[in-house]
C-alpha cells in the first residue's frame, strides 16, 4: 500500500499516542518520545504544528511523573523539549507554559550523566532565546547556582551558565555583580577547554564587559596580561566562530577605554581577520559583516585602515558574485556607508569601480524587500553623497536613484523614510541643472506631505531636504515648491513644536528669498504672513541656531527694496506701544554665538546702505533704538567677520553725520 | 612539529650562505637528524589523533593499552559515530538521523544544512528503491518546506527531485546523486559535524604534518641538494644525486 509508511507519522496520530503514554505509562512512552523527538529536530515546521496540537505539555507531564520513569524517558523527554525550545520562540513559550522549567532544573542534580547532559542542553536552548525570562542574578541563591554551573566539568553545565549570563546580563550593575561574583574569571579559565566552551566563555565574557569601563580596568585589559594575551591568542584559532568571538571581545575592549587597543599593528590585523571571516558563508560570516561595520563606524582612521586593507575592493567583488543573502547585503552596505562617510578617497574607489556595478547594486538595494537593506542602502548613498566633487558631477541624480529614492517616501517604515530623506538632503544640494528630475518624478509632493508628519523626525528631515532643494534653484522650481508647500503651512513650520524644525523651515526661507530681488516677495504675500512670522520667531526664540537662522531671512530681506527694508525695520524695533523695550536687535548684537552677530550686523549693512531713499530716516531710527552705539562697542570684536561687517555699518551710519553726543 | 622548524631554520641558514646549491651528504644530514629531538609522548598522541578521528576505534583501543596514550575523546563515541557514517554510507539514512538524534540532538538541530543533505539523501534512496509516491509525498512533506527556507536548498531540492524525471537515470545530468559517492559524501559531512560537536578537530593532524613535510622539501630543493623524502609510506632517505 503505497504511502502507509509514512501514515503512521502523521501528527494527529502521535498525539493520540502521546496522550495515552502520557496518561497510562509503561513501556510505549520511550517509543513514542523517541519518535516525537526524531520528527521535531531540525525541523522547523513540525515542530510548528506539533506545538499547535498540543504535544508539548504531554511531554512535560511525563517529564513531570519522574519517580516512574526509567533515565532513559528521562532523556527523551528533555531532548524533544529541548527540541521544541530551540530555534522557535514560540516553542520556548510552550515549554515553559507548559510548566517544564522546574522539572529539567531538577534533572540537573540527577546521578545519570546522561539525564544532567540532556536536562542541561534543554535550559540552554531555552536561554538561548530571547523570549526567556530573565534570570535575577541579584538572588544570593541565584548567583551561588550560576557559580555552581560554571565550576563544574561538564560542558553542558558550563554552557548554560554562560548562556544564562548571555540571556540575562543587561545592566552595569548586573556587569558588576557578576563580575564581582568572580564570573569573569571562571569565564577566562574555561577559554582553556574544549572549543564549546570557548565559544561560549567569550559570549558571555562580552555580555559582562560590554560598555563598562568599570569592569573591564578590574579584569581585562593589557595589564592584566593573561587575559589580554589569550584573546589575542584566540584572534588566531582555527575555528571561525572562536576568531569572530575573540575579536568582538577586543573591539568591545577598545569601544568602552579607548586608551586600550592603541597599536596600529593590532587594529590592522583585527581587520584583516574581519575580512577574512566575511568569508565564512554562513553566521560567522554575517556578524563578521556587522562586527567589522561597527569597529569602524565612529573612527576615521579606522576607517582609513580599513580602505587601505582593501575593504571596498573586497565587498565589490562580492557583492557581483552571487545573489547576496539579505543579513549580507545589509552588512556590506553597512560597512560601505561607514567607510564613506568621511574618506573622500573610499566614495571615490566606489564609484569608479567598474562600469558603476556597485553603485548599481547599492541603488537596486533601495527597493529591496526586505526592510533592514532599504535603510542600509539609503544610509549608504547619504555617505557616499557627501563627495563633492561627484555631487557637482551630477553622479546621483539620474532617474535609476531619484525615482526609488522618491518611492521610498512612501515607505511603511519610518526608519527608511527618515533614512531616505537624509539621502535626498545631500543630493538635491548642488546643482540647480537637475534639481527639475527630482521635482517632475513627484518627490516635492511626497517631501511636503512628510513634513506635516506627526513625527518630528520625519517632518524635521522633509522640511531639512526641502530646505536643500531650496538651495540655488531656479526661479520656475522655487516657484513649485513655494506652491506645493504654501505660505500657511510654512509658517506654522516656523512655529513647530520642535525647535530643529524651527531652525531648518527658517533655513528654508532663507534659501527662499535668496537669489533674484523678486523672490523677496514670496515672504510679503498674504500681507506678509511669512515675514510677521519670521519675525515673531526672532523676538521669542532662545536657541542661538533657530535666531542666526531667522535673522539670516531679514538679512536676506533687508538687501531688496525700500519699502522691503521698511518692513524689516518694524519688525527688529519695538513697536509704538511699548516704548521703554529694547531693540532685540542689541541682544543680538551683544549674543555670545558670532555667527548670529555676523547675521544681525549684516541686516545692519543692508538697511543702512546710503544709496537708499529711507536710509537716513533709518539710520536716526537705530540710532535712538541704541543700536549704532552698541555697533561702537564691537569695533574691536574677537570674531574677524563681525569686526569687519561694524566698520562697514558704522561707516555707512557716518556719512549721515554723527549726531552722537 | 619540532621537526618542520628545524627543517625551515636549516632552509634560512642556507639562504644567507650561498646562491649556489650546497650540497649536504648524508652524515651531515642525519647527525643534524639525530639533534632534532622529539618526545615519544608526542608521537604517540598524533598516532592516537589519526586512529580516533579516522574512527579506528580497536586499534585506538589497543593502541591505548599499548602505549598508554589516553584518547582526548570517549572511545565509546567513536563507536557510535562510526555506526551512523555506516547506516548512511549503506543508505539506511532515517537510522542515522535516529543515531545523530540519540548522541547529541543539538547536532541536526543548529546545523540545517547538514539535516537538509541527510533528508536529502532520504529522498535519493527512496528513488533509488523505486518507491515513487512515497519519494514525492516525503519531498512534498519534509524537503520543500526547508527549500522555502533557503533558496540554494530549493535548487539543490530540484536537481533530486528531477531524478524522477529521466528514464534512464544513470546516464542522466543528475546520475551522480545515485552514485555512491553522494552517500560518501554525506556519511562524511555527517562524521565531520559529529567530530566538532565533541570539540574535536574534523581532520587528523597527520596528513596535513606530511603536506608541511613536502612544502618544505620542496622549499629546501632550491637551495640545497640533500637527502629527501620522496617515498612517504616508507619515509626512507634518498642519497643525494650531485
Amino acid at each position: 500500500m503505497p504511502g502507509s509508511a509514512s501514515s503512521t507519522h502523521r501528527p494527529e496520530g502521535l498525539i493520540e499516542r502521546l496522550r495515552s503514554a502520557a496518561e497510562d505509562g509503561g513501556e510505549a512512552k520511550l517509543k513514542v518520545l523517541r519518535e516525537l523527538k526524531n520528527q521535531i529536530i531540525g525541523n522547523r515546521t513540525k515542530k510548528l504544528s506539533y506545538i499547535k496540537l498540543g504535544a508539548v505539555p504531554f511531554v512535560v507531564s511525563i517529564l513531570s511523573s519522574a519517580s516512574s520513569s526509567s533515565d532513559s524517558v528521562l532523556v527523551q523527554c528533555a531532548a524533544t523539549l529541548g527540541s521544541f525550545a530551540c530555534g522557535v520562540d514560540s516553542g520556548v513559550n510552550a515549554v515553559l507554559d507548559a510548566g517544564a522549567f522546574p522539572h529539567l532544573i531538577n534533572l540537573l542534580s540527577h546521578s545519570n550523566e546522561k539525564v544532567v547532559d540532556a536536562g542541561a542542553r534543554a535550559l540552554k536552548m531555552i536561554y538561548q532565546s530571547k523570549v526567556a525570562p530573565k534570570y535575577d542574578f541579584f538572588q544570593e541563591k541565584n548567583m551561588e547556582f550560576l557559580i555552581s554551573l560554571l565550576d563544574k566539568n561538564n560542558e553542558n553545565l558550563t554552557g548554560l551558565g554562560a548562556s544564562i549570563i548571555t540571556h540575562s546580563c543587561e545592566t552595569n550593575d548586573e556587569q558588576k555583580i557578576l563580575g564581582d561574583a568572580g564570573t569573569l574569571k571562571r569565564l577566562i579559565n574555561l577559554l582553556e577547554g574544549t572549543t564549546s566552551q570557548r565559544d561560549a566563555s567569550l559570549e558571555s565574557f562580552a555580555t559582562i564587559i560590554k560598555e563598562n569601563p568599570q569592569v573591564i580596568s578590574e579584569f581585562v585589559g593589557p595589564e592584566n596580561g593573561r587575559t589580554w594575551g589569550t584573546l589575542i591568542e584566540l584572534t588566531k584559532d582555527r575555528y571561525p566562530r572562536t576568531r569572530l568571538l575573540a575579536c568582538i571581545c577586543l573591539i568591545l575592549i577598545k569601544n568602552a577605554v579607548p586608551s586600550y587597543l592603541q597599536s596600529i599593528g593590532i587594529r590592522t590585523k583585527l581587520i584583516l581577520i574581519l575580512l577574512e571571516l566575511i568569508d565564512d558563508s554562513g553566521q560567522v560570516g554575517d556578524e563578521a559583516l556587522f562586527t567589522l561595520s561597527r569597529f569602524i563606524a565612529d573612527e576615521e582612521c579606522l576607517q582609513k585602515l580599513a580602505f587601505e586593507a582593501n575593504t571596498i575592493d573586497k565587498l565589490c567583488v562580492l557583492m557581483q558574485k552571487e545573489l547576496l543573502q539579505p543579513k549580507r547585503l545589509e552588512g556590506m552596505l553597512m560597512i560601505l556607508a561607514n567607510l564613506c562617510s568621511n574618506l573622500e578617497c573610499c566614495r571615490s574607489v566606489l564609484l569608479q569601480s567598474p562600469k558603476l556595478h556597485t553603485i548599481n547594486i547599492i541603488t537596486d538595494a533601495l527597493s529591496h524587500a526586505i526592510m533592514d537593506v532599504r535603510f542600509a542602502a539609503c544610509i549608504c548613498l547619504k555617505n557616499i553623497s557627501r563627495s563633492v566633487k561627484y555631487l557637482s558631477a551630477g553622479h546621483f541624480m539620474t532617474e535609476a536613484v531619484v525615482i526609488p529614492l522618491i518611492q521610498l517616501l512612501y515607505d511603511t517604515s519610518t526608519t527608511v523614510q527618515v533614512a531616505a530623506l537624509r539621502a535626498i538632503s545631500n543630493l538635491v544640494i548642488d546643482f540647480t541643472m537637475h534639481k527639475s528630475l527630482f521635482v517632475q518624478n513627484g518627490g516635492v509632493k511626497q517631501l511636503v506631505e512628510l513634513s506635516k508628519s506627526m513625527d518630528s523626525t520625519v517632518r524635521l528631515n522633509a522640511v531639512w531636504a526641502l530646505r536643500n532643494l531650496m538651495f540655488l534653484v531656479d526661479n520656475r522650481c522655487k516657484e513649485g515648491i513655494f506652491l506645493e508647500l504654501r505660505a500657511l503651512s510654512l509658517t506654522s513650520l516656523i512655529s513647530d513644536p520642535s525647535v530643529f524644525v524651527q531652525e531648518q523651515a527658517l533655513g528654508f526661507i532663507c534659501n527662499l528669498v535668496n537669489g533674484s530681488v523678486d523672490s523677496i516677495d514670496y515672504v510679503f504675500a498674504e500681507d506678509a504672513l511669512l515675514l510677521n512670522a519670521v519675525g515673531r520667531q526672532v523676538w521669542s526664540a532662545s536657541k542661538p541656531e533657530v535666531l542666526i537662522q531667522g535673522m539670516y531671512v531679514l538679512c536676506n530681506v533687508s538687501s531688496g527694496k525700500e519699502f522691503q527694508k521698511e518692513a524689516v525695520m518694524r519688525q527688529i524695533l519695538p513697536g509704538a506701544s511699548n516704548d521703554g523695550a529694547q531693540s532685540i536687535m542689541v541682544a543680538m548684537l551683544q549674543s555670545d554665538v558670532a555667527q548670529l552677530r555676523t547675521a544681525s550686523v549684516w541686516t545692519i549693512v543692508n538697511l543702512t546702505i546710503p544709496t537708499g531713499a529711507g536710509a537716513l530716516a533709518r539710520v536716526v531710527k537705530l540710532r535712538n533704538a541704541g543700536i549704532v552705539s552698541q555697533l561702537k562697542n564691537m569695533a574691536n570684536d574677537p570674531c574677524l567677520d563681525v569686526k569687519l561687517r561694524v566698520r562697514t555699518a558704522l561707516g555707512q551710519s557716518m556719512i549721515f553725520g554723527d549726531f552722537s553726543t | 612539529m619540532s621537526l618542520f622548524w628545524s627543517v625551515i631554520r636549516q632552509l634560512a641558514e642556507i639562504e644567507a650562505m650561498a646562491t649556489s646549491k650546497k650540497v649536504i651528504t648524508r652524515e651531515e644530514w642525519e647527525k643534524k637528524l639525530n639533534d632534532v629531538k622529539i618526545q615519544k609522548e608526542d608521537m604517540n598522541k598524533l598516532v592516537m589523533n589519526f586512529l580516533v578521528t579516522e574512527g579506528y576505534v580497536d586499534a585506538a583501543e589497543k593502541f591505548r593499552m599499548e602505549s598508554g596514550t589516553e584518547p582526548d575523546i570517549d572511545l565509546a563515541t567513536i563507536t557510535d559515530r562510526m555506526a551512523v557514517k555506516k547506516a548512511v554510507q549503506s543508505g539506511n539514512v532515517e537510522d542515522a538521523i535516529e543515531k545523530v538524534n540519540d548522541l547529541n540532538p543539538e547536532i541536526l538541530d543548529t546545523n540545517p544544512q547538514l539535516f537538509f543533505h541527510l533528508q536529502q539523501q532520504r529522498l535519493i534512496e527512496l528513488i533509488r528503491n523505486g518507491k515513487v509516491e512515497e519519494a514525492l509525498e516525503f519531498a512534498q512533506e519534509e524537503l520543500a518546506p526547508r527549500g522555502e527556507e533557503n533558496q540554494s536548498f530549493l535548487e539543490e531540492l530540484e536537481r533530486t527531485v528531477a531524478l524522477l524525471a529521466f528514464e534512464d537515470v544513470k546516464n542522466s545530468p543528475v546520475g551522480d546523486l545515485l552514485d555512491i559517492s553522494q552517500r560518501l559524501k554525506t556519511a562524511s559531512e555527517v562524521n565531520a559535524a559529529i567530530l566538532t560537536s565533541q570539540s574535536h578537530e574534523k581532520d587528523p593532524k597527520l596528513p596535513s604534518l606530511l603536506r608541511m613535510l613536502l612544502w618544505a622539501q620542496n622549499q629546501l630543493d632550491e637551495k640545497a641538494v640533500y637527502p629527501r623524502i620522496t617515498d612517504l609510506f616508507t619515509a626512507t632517505l634518498e642519497d643525494p644525486s650531485v
